[in-house]
């Protein structure tokens, strides 16, 4: 038995707050580990993604939910991410063993925040910080998009009707709260 | 005081009454009614001073071209100063001060500028406080400035809160007047997703102002269903109290919302939002401006435009006088004086510039036919006017047309130039416009109310078309032409008396002739010489006037005189506005490291480092300076162990089977040899030759090195390695991802810290000296299974490590450090202690890298490899660059040791002047070393590795001091480097 | 402005970088004989033209990538919009 042991403290451990017309949730356990397809090497990485997924790598600014609920989220050209609720920090093992060599993981869980906004008027506050358009013609659910609210930058993934996923950097975590807190008051 | 002027009729509500007062007077007002309104009804005629020479002023308009009625709103720090009256939505409790005079509005003390206006001519201040020279700073400035301005602030912090942000559209429609409300409607239908934006409260434009007719019903009853409409459509939104203040690149607009401005109180919500709107078409529907005439004392309170005169009466059922006349050049002007005539106000005259007959009948009304008015009465109210055949018509009220000019602005904002039509006598857009936009309606030049309609449609129908939308076949709605003959006529010739242009800076006719007279003739040096339409109203009303004045000089046409630049805004943005959410604490963003919670509950004061907030001491009970904290703090990490949170460092991980490759191109030195398990020190070099950026990188295995850079350059050195990976070496297999808010970083230092790690790191990792030497790295774990990695570097001197846990284990790691630390008397240690100690050890930051030193000058010339490709290798070994006599980085030590060095002092050899001349280099960086015992410094100066324990002297001009230092080396502490290697 | 990204379409300017002529992906051969004549060039002259420009945009708040764009640096127009990948390889950079 170690003499010493060490607690987990995200930054927006536990927040869960039901607004007018919106709720703000920091999701629990959420793990996020970066994948980098290899130069020339992509066919087999998106082949080993398919297979240890069973959906293929959507393209860039799309996002797509496995059978066992992990989200592939296409970021650009040879980057990826796939998050899944995973609560121990191996995330970046769980990963890698699926996926073997085929690409490079690296664990991204703890350089993010998550922020789950959702509700009838999530959209509404949410024109206040975000320069993208959002409306559902424009932006479907799934679509995953990296853009910038309130000089943070942001990786936005629509989950549902009205829910969205938002994830920013975690040392300005309360900064980004903040700003989401505010749009949602100020359009409530 | 009762509303002696209100009449019957208008789209105000009299079931309900508002009460406000203006400068203490209790007034009353109704709902549907702006300030102006109320005030006229109230027979408050006279409502302000105007800048320059205090004439007392009216309500000139009634709309947000309005240059006179400027006033004070609400009180305490609520109070806004310079808002439009015209403009300001009447509410229950509204507190209006006029502005711009000392003592009362009715006896302004400073009216005496107007008597000595002979003397305040354009051009005025630039030859009169020309000299004596003297005289500025102590006499002219502080006159000048007492006297300048209109409203005042409150010197209150804001309390309102404000906001910004995004909409998108495929349509903004800008104005909801007759074209606008034509032009949403098809949009709408056509299934496109709309904006349409109105600055007015009550969406219409001129329809609420005139008694014309649209599809068979009023046309305010009209505008109303077709908001009602278009509200009903799920791919349209109406914003009302929305000006669309500028057109920018590529579709953008910005628009300025008003939201709780007409309300006594915001509730706690923001009361503006400044939306940025990208569109991808826009139809421009912001109608027309009427313009006056110009002809003596025509800025008296009673003077108005004749449509706003219209205005007032059929939409807020307020006449400005009760006995009106109407000076005219144009068909519009008569309407004017018929819906005054039948509304019950007596009209005594029509006075039209052209030989021409009546436009109407207009019961009671003389008209007088190729005659101009040349003069008024009435200082405080008008009384009389005075024409050019000499007869004086005893009036209160005078309606003006000079024809109406296209709303423009927004075309011009992208530096398209409006084009001259003769025959509406105004400019009308023309050029180029901004990207996306097309002009419907009066603001194209469809000056009567059946072209607009249908060119708001047509205009909007083509725009849709465009975007792929399949345009809606209903016809546009309906209207008369009614009759707009015009004849453009700018002045009058035979005035004897002062005629104003622009009445908000206090503008004439004769300035604009004395501006010709000295040579200033083109349009843009006359508006800078006489001020002309720089005034808050943009000189909405006076520019065009001013610029056929001006033409009329030169002998030149008004397309030949040309028009000044329209830029944003189109009326004025609040600062509060523009500056948003951006305030106080919430002015940007903060980064917070992984123990900043720690940090706060052991006395920590924090330092802002960009956007982080870092831990810079830690004040234990007794200590009574920041110096007595951190002098322990860096004395007790060389005795025994301290600890610092090094998370800001940036941190990327580099992979890729080409990752070592990639880093020898990226720094100066080599990394593809750098054994797995080893760290190495990497400079980055610019393409220029000068250093970049330093720091350690670690190789965690065969395809992965973590890279650790300076906090300041994290950003900017991670974009300048995707530059090199995609742009310049595309073919290596190289991926970059940053990690630094994903590790909690701690340096453990002082020679106690490798038995302090013993006791956090799990058994099976051998951290001894043997199998963990200096400069190795691995992945272990800590706590009982918890992965870590952990660095054998130091930036102390000290034997050290930095050992980094998953982010969100970082506070607690933090705690069990400082626990496991007891025994060992550890303590942590901020920034400053850290700066102590980097200096002591002769360890270059930004202060020695600053953008101009080469590795050459920082002793490091030899990490420059010359064998491989590297960013900056080749301009490094420019003659200039690698001079032996160059500067190079020491360290200095006072020779009397009680003496406190001086950054930014610069090096002299004894004996000689401390002129730049002789100038040996400077002090980048000074600490008191509680190592050492005495102050330190680093520095650069010439040839100083020849130098060591010569005395020179360090001068500082600025503090007036100058030092005598010991050149020794730059590694103060430990020379040999046996402490890191113990 | 708004940059029509090739992967993510349009985009505010906002969330990019600004680095300039896109000439600097042409980086010399550091083993030519006149290889510091050519980085001199490299470093510190350029065009300005009043019109079409190709430069480096860097999509900071986004996918990260570098873009090749063609701007009229007179009206803003962009033209065209490339992966600076794609030209650098075009240019026979690997």
């Amino acid at each position: 038995m170690p003499e010493y042991t060490l607690i987990s403290a995200p930054p927006l451990a536990g927040y869960d707050k039901d607004f007018t017309g919106a709720a703000l949730k920091a999701p629990g356990d959420l793990a996020i580990v970066a994948v980098a397809l290899p130069l020339k090497g992509e066919a087999a990485a998106k082949k080993a993604i398919k297979a240890a997924y069973g959906k293929a790598l959507p393209e860039p600014g799309k996002s797509v939910a496995s059978k066992d609920g992990a989200r592939l989220v296409r970021l650009g050209q040879d980057a990826a991410f796939v998050i899944f609720t995973h609560a121990t920090p191996d995330a970046e093992a769980v990963v890698g063993g699926k996926l073997k060599d085929t690409v490079y993981v690296t664990d991204q869980t703890d350089v993010w925040t998550g922020l789950e906004i959702s509700g009838p008027n999530a959209r509404t506050a949410l024109e206040r910080i975000c320069p993208l358009d959002l409306h559902p013609a424009a932006f479907a659910v799934d679509d995953a998009y990296r853009t910038v609210m309130e000089h943070l930058g942001v990786l936005i993934i629509r989950t549902g009707e009205d829910a969205y996923l938002l994830l920013s950097a975690s040392s300005s975590a309360n900064s980004f709260l903040h700003a989401v807190e505010t749009s949602i008051t100020n359009v409530s | 005081m009762s509303q002696v002027n209100r009449i019957e009729g208008g789209l105000i509500d009299r079931s309900k009454t508002l009460s406000f007062t203006f400068n203490g007077k209790a007034m009353q007002g109704h709902p549907g009614d702006t300030l102006a309104s109320a005030l006229l009804a109230n027979g408050q005629t006279l409502v302000g001073r105007s800048f320059k020479y205090h004439r007392p002023r009216g309500i000139f308009t009634s709309g947000s071209e309005e240059p006179n009625a400027l006033v004070q709103l609400r009180t305490g720090a609520h109070q806004e100063p310079n808002t439009r009256a015209t403009v300001a939505e009447l509410f229950d409790g509204l507190n209006a001060t006029s502005q711009n005079h000392r003592g009362s509005l009715e006896f302004d003390m400073m009216a005496m500028t107007d008597f000595v206006s002979p003397f305040l001519s354009a051009g005025f201040y630039y030859k009169t406080f020309m000299w004596p020279k003297a005289f500025w700073e102590k006499f002219y400035e502080p006159v000048i400035r007492s006297s300048a301005g209109l409203g005042r602030l409150s010197m209150q912090e804001d309390p309102d809160i404000y906001d910004k942000g995004f909409l998108h559209c495929d349509l903004l429609v800008i104005g909801a007047g007759p074209a606008g409300l034509s032009a949403a409607l098809a949009a709408g239908r056509s299934g496109a997703r709309v904006i349409l934006a109105d600055e007015d409260f009550a969406p219409g434009g001129r329809l609420n102002a005139e008694t014309l007719e649209v599809d068979g019903m009023a046309g305010a009853d009209w505008a109303t269903q077709a908001i009602d409409e278009l509200s009903a459509m799920d791919n349209v939104r109406v914003m009302t109290r929305s000006t669309v203040y500028g057109a920018y690149d590529h579709g953008i607009y910005g628009v300025l919302e008003r939201c709780t401005d007409h309300l006594a109180s915001s509730n706690g919500k923001p009361r503006q939002i400044l939306w940025r709107v990208y569109s991808k078409r826009a139809v421009l529907a912001a109608g027309a401006t009427e313009r006056p005439i110009a002809f003596g004392n025509n800025d008296r309170p009673g003077v108005m435009l004749a449509g706003a005169v219209r205005d007032y009466a059929n939409r807020y059922g307020v006449t400005p006088g009760q006995q009106v006349a109407v000076f005219t050049n144009n068909d519009d002007g008569w309407r004017t004086a018929a819906d005054l005539a039948a509304k019950g106000v007596q009209v005594s005259a029509i006075i039209d510039s052209r030989d021409a007959p009546a436009v109407c009948d207009v019961p009671g009304a003389r008209h007088v036919r190729n005659a101009a008015v040349v003069d008024t009465v009435g200082r405080k109210g008008l009384k009389s006017v005075t024409l050019t055949d000499g007869q004086v018509i005893p009036v209160d009220c005078l309606a003006v047309s000079g024809g109406w000019n296209p709303n423009v602005h927004l075309t011009c904002h992208q530096r398209g130039r409006p084009t001259w039509d003769d025959d509406l006598s105004a400019f009308v857009p023309g050029g180029e416009l901004p990207v996306g936009m097309a002009v419907a309606g009066a603001a194209n030049g469809a000056m009567t109310l059946g072209a607009a309609l249908q060119s708001g449609r047509d205009v909007a129908n083509a725009q849709v078309k465009d975007l792929g939308f399949t345009a809606s076949r209903k016809a546009a709605p309906k209207a008369e032409d009614e009759p707009r003959e015009c004849a453009a006529f700018w002045h009058v010739k035979e005035s004897k008396k002062r005629a104003w242009l622009d009445q908000q800076n206090d503008v004439t006719v004769k300035d604009v002739k004395l501006s010709h007279t000295e040579g200033y003739r083109s349009v843009e040096l006359l508006k800078r010489y006489t001020t002309l339409g720089m005034a808050t109203d943009q000189g909405k009303t006076a520019n065009i006037p001013a610029l056929a004045i001006m033409a009329e000089c030169t002998g030149k046409t008004i397309p030949e005189t040309g028009t000044t630049i329209f830029r944003p805004p189109y009326t004025p943005v609040p600062l509060g506005a523009l500056g948003g959410r951006a305030r106080g604490k919430d002015f940007r963003p903060y980064r917070l490291t992984p123990s900043h919670k720690w940090a706060e509950e052991n006395g920590a004061s924090f330092v802002t480092v960009g956007n982080w907030m870092r831990a810079e001491w830690y004040t234990r009970p007794g200590e009574k300076g920041w110096r007595d904290s951190v002098d322990r703090e860096a004395k007790n990490t060389r005795e025994s162990v301290g600890i610092c949170d090094v998370t800001t460092l940036g941190k990327i991980d580099v992979k890729g089977k080409d990752a070592g490759e990639f880093l020898n191109k990226v720094y100066s030195n080599t990394f593809s040899t750098l054994a797995v398990g080893k760290v190495r020190y990497g400079l980055m070099l610019r393409e220029d030759g000068i250093c970049y950026d330093d720091g350690t990188t670690a190789r965690m295995g065969e395809n992965h090195y973590v890279m650790t850079t300076t906090t300041a350059n994290a950003v900017l050195v991670f974009r300048r390695m995707e530059f090199a990976r995609q742009c310049l070496w595309p073919d290596l297999d190289v991926h970059l991802i940053s990690t630094t808010d994903g590790w909690a970083q701690f340096a453990v230092a002082g020679p106690n810290s490798r038995n302090l790690l013993r006791k956090v790191v799990d058994e099976e990792h051998d951290i001894s000296n043997e199998a963990f030497p200096f400069m190795g790295c691995g992945e272990i774990t800590v706590c009982g299974g918890m992965p870590a990695r952990l660095f054998r570097i130091s930036f102390s001197g000290e034997l050290a490590f930095e050992i980094a846990v998953p982010a969100r284990y970082g506070n607690s790691m933090m705690g069990v450090l400082n626990e496991a630390g007891k025994e060992f008397n550890v303590a942590p240690y901020g920034t400053e202690a850290l700066g102590v100690m980097r200096i002591e050890k002769g360890h270059a930051t930004a202060n020695e890298l600053n953008g101009q030193t080469t590795a050459h000058n920082i002793g490091l010339g030899k990490m420059v490899s010359q064998k491989k490709e590297c960013i900056g290798n080749v301009l490094s070994q420019r003659e200039e660059l690698i001079r032996d006599d160059d500067i190079r980085l020491m360290g200095f030590h006072p020779v009397d040791r009680n003496e406190k060095l001086i950054a930014g002092s610069h090096f002299i050899t004894k004996g000689e002047d401390a002129i730049m001349d002789n100038d040996q280099g400077w002090m980048t960086s000074v600490a008191f070393s509680p190592n050492l015992g005495h102050s330190v410094g680093l520095g650069f100066i010439k040839r100083g590795h020849e130098r060591k324990g010569e005395i020179v002297r360090a001068v500082s001009p600025v503090h007036g001091k100058e030092i005598e230092v010991e050149i020794v080396s730059a590694h103060m502490i430990d020379p040999e480097g046996e402490r890191l290697r113990a | 402005m708004i940059i029509n990204h090739p992967l993510l379409g349009p985009r505010d300017a906002a969330e990019f970088i600004y680095l300039g002529d896109a000439c600097l992906i042409d980086r010399p051969d550091w083993q030519a004989e006149d290889a510091a004549e050519q980085f001199y060039e490299y470093g510190y002259l350029r065009d300005n033209p009043a019109g079409e420009h190709q430069e480096l945009w860097y999509h900071e708040q986004g996918d990260r990538s570098w873009l090749v764009v063609t701007r009229d640096t007179l009206s803003h127009k962009i033209t065209k919009v490339e992966l600076a990948r794609d030209v650098a390889v075009a240019r026979g950079r690997g």
